[in-house]
């Protein structure tokens, strides 16, 4: 394997990753991309096979836990409510992601001037809103301008269908009075730039068979590498080398596909692994300069780890939804409660997602996320014929305050397959997002009943979905002060200049929106800043 | 692996977990689900063969012929079994929904087609933009509801 210097090398070729190299290209440096899992190919996705639904609970599960596959690293979640869920492989986690791409908006940034919690970014809606747009294009984006809950801004495609679903609930909301939006998603309406358009197979997790889904494998990987990205796969890194007299990172080691440990020399390292595979190699990389991990004076990574706690709640409609047609997790999006009213308990807020329903086989399961299966007997055959057609539901997207106790360390005894020690989740509910949830779980009871359910389904208790730890954010934040923060206002890391992080793990606070918009832009924006600056660079 | 008896059996319970619909539309687990399906299980659980053995004993330790009971009695002993073992019953009806489900012929009993979703999907009529603008219109004259 030739292990030549490199100009840039970016750990993980996933979103971020992807992002980050095609702002870069321009600069014509030598990049090489090393990634841990292997490249799919979209007729290897399970949405081609005649019993397709098996695969969400084998191979293509989004937990790696459950799929156990080689380039998967465990996750201990024993201390957490919810556990991490993702992709290991070229494109990242937005191999069996549901595509839903709502920006985070203006006062996402400003959370401690606009209402005393948590931190305000270094950077603001206005600096990203050039690299959204940027990213949009180059993703592939439908929806409708338009939205009186963002400053405005035009996307390429036309929003996709809805559907009857999406119109009941519709309804329900301009009976009450609330907001609500066609959803932004990350998927083709109309044939585009050579791919093909959604068929609407609401398979979007299985990977999307058909290219419409803007994955980084559809979207930026095909360009990276016919500029002449060189990309590794099956390349696992263990530790990030820092140079003892300077300061900077020299390169990585990294497992081969050979079994053997390999250096890899670079002038500039980029992470780019979520937010808990960042932090996992952060602290993994201990030295006498770094004895807390690289890029850890601060104390801060792996900490202030943000999720988004998911409860839901479902309505029985007279007609059948047909919620198993069209992308799984995007049809209208409702931000009524998404900015902070003093008259409520809780300060920030939620969205109100409304998903479409899912095929038979996960529902008797219990639903996505939650394996809680729907009772056997009698009770089934009534669920089944004559709830589960004809059900809406809406998802309660809260807010994730960070919180330093919520954090990823290493497990000291779980390892990988190549004896990397695993990554230790430690999660709790904040008080604040509880009473968020209470309060969401009440406005989609009110609205579906306002859209004509005869009958609302939810979970009595306060438990939040279990596997619903998509969105992995915080835990290498960006900051002024090194003493509170892991990375600057461009990504780079206080402690090792040349070392720099743009996934999820560097944002201040989660917003109640899916996150990968906002990964993407800023991985454009930090490869802006890294442009802006490639003259003194190192300084 | 398992007797031709331990197979009536199986299948007498699998009719139980997922019953037919009385007019007959739906047909019940125990004639869609096939033994070869538990057998190649591994994959979705730890020991799917064994967690069965247990919930056949437990069966045949209350009846000598579960099959040619009536259906109280037979969800009775169940309950019974599934209070006893717990954690190879909820096994077994875990890969019960998932064997038959996945079945082609049955996911269109309940909408899906029975074709791989890829690559021909469903249609989704677009909506016209009239029927957006006026599902739109009342949200739009709300105005602005962000902050900066």
């Amino acid at each position: 394997m030739q292990n030549d210097p490199v100009d840039v090398l970016v750990v993980g070729a996933g979103a971020s990753g992807a992002a980050v190299l095609w702002s870069l290209l321009e600069t014509r440096m030598k990049f090489l991309c090393l990634e841990q899992g292997l490249r799919i190919s979209d007729m290897d996705f399970p949405s081609r096979d005649a019993d397709y639904e098996l695969a969400r609970y084998g191979r293509f599960s989004c937990d790696p836990n459950v799929r156990g596959l080689k380039q998967d690293y465990p996750i201990n979640s024993d201390e957490s409510c919810i556990t991490p869920v993702n992709w290991n492989g070229v494109g990242g986690s937005t191999i069996n992601f549901l595509a839903h791409w709502p920006r985070m908006k203006p006062s996402d940034f400003r959370t401690a001037t606009l209402d005393g919690v948590a931190e305000d970014w270094p950077v603001d809606y206005a600096r990203l809103e050039p690299f959204y747009e940027m990213n949009d294009r180059n993703v592939g984006v439908s929806g409708l301008g338009g939205n009186p809950a963002y400053p405005n801004y035009a996307l390429d495609l036309p929003p996709i269908p809805i559907g009857k679903l999406g119109q009941t609930l519709a309804n329900g909301f301009n009976r009450m009075g609330w907001h609500w939006w066609p959803s932004d998603v990350a998927i083709l309406s109309q044939d585009h730039e050579g791919r093909q358009k959604c068929v609407n197979a609401g398979t979007c997790d299985l990977g999307c068979a058909a290219g419409a889904k803007g994955g980084a494998n559809f979207t930026y990987w095909p360009i990276l590498e016919n500029a002449g990205v060189e990309l590794r796969t099956e390349c696992r890194v263990r530790e990030i080398l820092v140079d003892k007299g300077t300061g900077l990172a020299t390169g990585v080691l990294y497992h081969g596909p050979d079994g053997r440990v390999h250096e890899q020399r670079a002038e500039l390292v980029i992470m780019a692994c979520n937010g808990v595979g960042t932090p996992r190699l952060l602290l993994n990389s201990r030295s006498g300069m770094f004895p807390e991990g690289v890029a850890n004076r601060s104390g801060m990574v792996g900490r202030n780890l943000m999720f988004h706690p998911l409860t839901g709640v479902s309505g029985v409609f007279d007609e059948p939804m047909k919620g198993h047609e069209g992308p799984m997790a995007c049809s209208i999006l409702s931000q009524e409660f998404y900015e902070t009213d003093p008259d409520r308990n809780f300060v920030r807020g939620y969205g109100l997602h409304s998903g479409r329903s899912t095929t038979p086989m996960t529902f008797a399961l219990g639903g996505y996320g939650i394996d809680d299966p729907i009772p056997w007997g009698n009770q089934h055959r009534f669920i089944m014929d004559d709830i589960y057609p004809y059900l809406a539901g809406l998802t309660v997207v809260t807010e994730d305050l960070p919180e330093g106790h919520n954090r990823v360390t290493l497990d000291p005894v779980l390892t990988d397959s190549d004896g990397i020690p695993a990554p230790k989740i430690s999660y709790r509910l904040g008080e604040n997002t509880k009473r968020m949830l209470e309060h969401g779980k009440e406005r989609a009871k009110e609205v579906l009943l306002a859209a004509g359910a005869r009958k609302l389904l939810f979970k009595d208790d306060n438990t939040v979905w279990w596997r619903a730890g998509w969105h992995q954010m915080g835990t290498c934040r960006m900051g002024h002060d090194p003493r509170n923060s892991v990375v600057d206002g461009w990504g780079r890391c206080h402690d090792v200049k040349n070392l720099f992080i743009v996934d999820g793990s560097i944002f201040v606070t989660s917003g109640a929106v899916n996150p990968t918009s906002t990964i993407q832009a800023l991985a454009l924006y930090v490869g802006e800043c890294i442009k802006d600056n490639i003259y003194n660079l190192f300084e | 692996m398992w007797s031709e008896a331990e197979l009536r059996v199986l299948s007498s319970i699998l009719d139980e977990l997922i019953p037919a619909s009385p007019d007959g539309r739906v047909p019940g687990a125990g004639a869609v689900v096939a033994a070869e399906f538990f057998r190649s299980a591994a994959q979705y659980a730890v020991d799917p063969v064994g967690a069965i053995d247990v919930v056949l004993a437990g069966v045949s330790a209350m009846t000598e012929d579960f099959s040619a009971l009536d259906r109280p009695e037979r969800i009775e002993i169940l309950k019974v079994v599934e209070t006893e073992t717990p954690e190879n019953f909820a096994l077994l009806v875990r890969l019960a929904y998932m064997g038959y489900y996945s079945r082609p012929e049955i996911r269109p009993l309940f909408g899906p087609g029975a074709q791989p979703v890829h690559p021909r999907g469903y249609t989704v009529p677009d909506e016209s933009s009239e029927l957006i603008d006026r599902l739109t219109k009342p949200v739009r004259q709300r105005g602005r509801c962000y902050r900066t």
